[in-house]
């Protein structure tokens, strides 16, 4: 009795010991995009007078056509990611195309370090007078969320039965037109959890974006980065920014929890 | 007229052959069930009809129309498979529906059909539900409904009725026959359990190891089994089959047990098989063979018994079976003509039972 009690107390004490962790820097920032610059001198300070300012520098600056073209950016890629992730995972889960080989070694893109991949695409953008546009940066995120994506998906195409297409088959239908009526269809939530994860992906890129997008072509978070001015960080405008950048995609996480721990664990774990 | 012919058909993965020389006619509007212990290539044959797996030699026609080569699509075959297939996104008129789509039905018509199909089947209260709030039995008819709207060449069953329980397995068994002869269509089953091939089947196939053992009429592979793995494969319970010496009518076993067999068309080393039905005890106080074990299954009962070491299986009528109870010493005897004997080395049949005089 008394140990399963402790035993509860540890496991309630570890999981706020977590919440807090992950909370504390959201909340700290909510606050510091509320404050002045002199207020922000002291870290803890709690009781103040709150600001707009901070805000209404961001909101004047740019940012919001930043925030767009990161929207921009991550759609596309999503869009572009799903599509022909859906396709890749099936033939990987169906053919086992490429072997086990492929089916793990597509994850070897997460751990290249992005500056073996940045200036080859540098240089090709310059070549194709792309430079400082949105499009190198789609190719650049690409790299890394397609591969996730189509991991992602993989455990999920498995889960289909295949008498499910054969059925389709025999009922008239050409192996393409059964995966996009009736294997495609089982699969969407998976579809919808790889999406919204792949957008978080490309959506918190810094690096891609900072060596291929530096000026005018800005996403999210080089303008956030923006605000590490040479006078010194402006943190009130930057919490602001940051902000803007998080909370979208906390929501959106919320809503596909289950499914990203379906796709995570490759499909074994159900609901 | 779809007369679907299997001419030289094989099938090989690498160098594993799963099908070998498969030569099977099945008439128009029959019934042919291939039958077998897993792994015997029966269900591979279907798919290769259905055309899921290819065909690594040989060809496949329907209707005399050369479909070796063509996707499933355009064979206008249907098939059930053992767990349905349903398309759980899809209500069940929708499901049923679904080859019309493939046919370019305009949608309106093709669910009305899909109605009219699901009333004779009474799932006419089901259409709007998904697949997955039905029972299995209900499951399995929306499957052969999906089938059946198409009207096709041949209809082709991958054990549909496994997933069933078996009051639900007998009771569907029956209304899958009288949809099939009242359709008249061409149809291909495959099962692993004999007694449904027995029941179904106009003729059933009986297959090991990637070969067509015995292709025949219920009744004649039942009472000439063409070797020992078909005699004691069709049949429940299974046919006693025992090496022994025949001498005239007398037939010895190794351990000596002698068995009166009346006149078999063979001497010398033979294996007898003796249906359960066909062995008669007789109770005999003096007798070296004991009664093992009765199971009474209500009009009959089995009786396990011990004949020196030997295990045999006799069936006898609830009404006769007084006086046999575990341990009683009985004598054995086969009902005339009723024996088949076999080599003992191949397992091929010598003779079988004289089918005049047998009455099983």
């Amino acid at each position: 009795m008394r140990n399963s009690r402790t035993l509860t107390i540890c496991r309630v004490a570890l999981l706020w010991a977590a919440g807090i962790s992950v909370l504390f820097p959201v909340v700290w920032i909510a606050l510091a995009s509320v404050k002045t610059p002199e207020q922000l001198n002291d870290p803890f300070l709690l009781s103040f007078a709150p600001t707009l300012d901070g805000w209404r520098n961001v909101l004047s600056s740019g940012i919001l056509a930043a925030a767009g073209r990161s929207a921009i950016v991550a759609l596309t890629t999503v869009g572009i990611s799903v599509v022909v992730g859906s396709m890749g995972a099936y033939a990987i889960a169906r053919y086992r195309a490429g072997g086990t080989a492929t089916r793990f070694g597509m994850l070897a893109a997460q751990v290249l370090p992005p500056a073996v991949l940045v200036f080859p695409f540098l240089t090709m953008a310059y070549a194709l007078r792309l430079n400082d546009t949105l499009v190198p940066v789609i190719f650049a995120h690409l790299s890394f969320v397609l591969p996730v994506v189509t991991w992602f998906l993989i455990g999920f195409f498995e889960a289909v039965p295949r008498s499910l297409e054969e059925q389709a088959q025999v009922d008239g239908f050409t192996r393409f037109q059964a995966f996009r009526l009736v294997v495609l269809p089982q699969v969407f939530p998976g579809m919808g959890a790889a999406a919204i994860f792949g957008f978080t992906l490309s959506w918190n890129d810094l690096f891609y974006g900072l060596i291929l997008a530096p000026g005018k072509a800005a996403i999210l978070p080089v303008a956030i980065a923006g605000f590490n001015t040479f006078r010194g960080v402006q943190i009130g405008s930057m919490s602001a920014a940051i902000l803007i950048a998080v909370v979208p995609v906390v929501i959106a996480s919320f809503f596909i929890q289950r499914r990203l721990v379906q796709g995570i664990s490759g499909g074994a774990v159900k609901f | 007229m779809a007369i679907v012919r299997f001419s030289g058909v094989n099938k090989s993965f690498r160098s594993t052959s799963v099908v070998s020389d498969l030569n099977l006619e099945l008439p128009d509007g029959s019934f042919t069930v291939l039958v077998g212990p897993s792994g015997c290539g029966k269900s591979t044959s279907l798919r290769m009809l259905a055309g899921l797996e290819s065909v690594t030699s040989g060809t496949i026609t329907i209707a005399d129309r050369d479909v070796t080569q063509l996707q499933p699509r355009d064979r206008d075959v249907a098939m059930v498979f053992q767990n349905y297939a349903l398309y759980p996104h899809l209500s069940v008129r929708e499901n049923i529906a679904f080859p019309l789509r493939a046919a370019k039905e305009p949608r309106a018509n093709a669910l009305k059909r899909a109605d009219a199909v699901a009333e004779s089947l009474g799932l006419a209260m089901f259409l709007d539900r998904k697949p997955k709030a039905l029972s299995g039995g209900q499951q399995q008819r929306v499957a052969i409904g999906r089938a059946i709207i198409r009207e096709p060449s041949v209809f082709l069953f991958d054990e549909p009725l496994s997933n069933l329980d078996a009051k639900l397995r007998v009771e569907t068994r029956t209304e899958l026959l009288q949809i099939q002869r009242r359709l008249g269509i061409t149809c291909l089953y495959v099962t692993h359990d004999q007694e449904e091939a027995m029941t179904l089947s106009d003729r059933m196939v009986v297959m090991r190891d990637g070969r067509a053992v015995q292709v025949g009429t219920p009744i004649e592979v039942f009472n000439s089994p063409v070797d020992t793995f078909v005699a004691a494969f069709v049949g429940s319970p299974k046919m006693n089959l025992i090496a022994g010496e025949l001498t005239g009518e007398t037939f010895t076993l190794p351990s000596g047990f002698a068995l009166n067999v009346g006149r078999v068309g063979a001497s010398g080393p033979v294996t007898l098989g003796i249906r359960p039905d066909d062995l008669v005890p007789t109770v005999a106080d003096d007798a070296d063979a004991r009664v093992k074990l009765v199971e009474l299954l209500g009009p009959r009962a089995i009786v396990t018994v011990d004949a020196r070491d030997t295990e045999l299986t006799c069936v006898v009528e609830a009404a006769r079976l007084s006086g046999i109870t575990e341990g009683t010493r009985i004598t054995l005897s086969a009902r005339p003509g009723a024996v088949h004997a076999f080599d003992t080395k191949t397992g091929q049949r010598l003779v079988g039972a004289d089918q005049e005089k047998h009455d099983g």
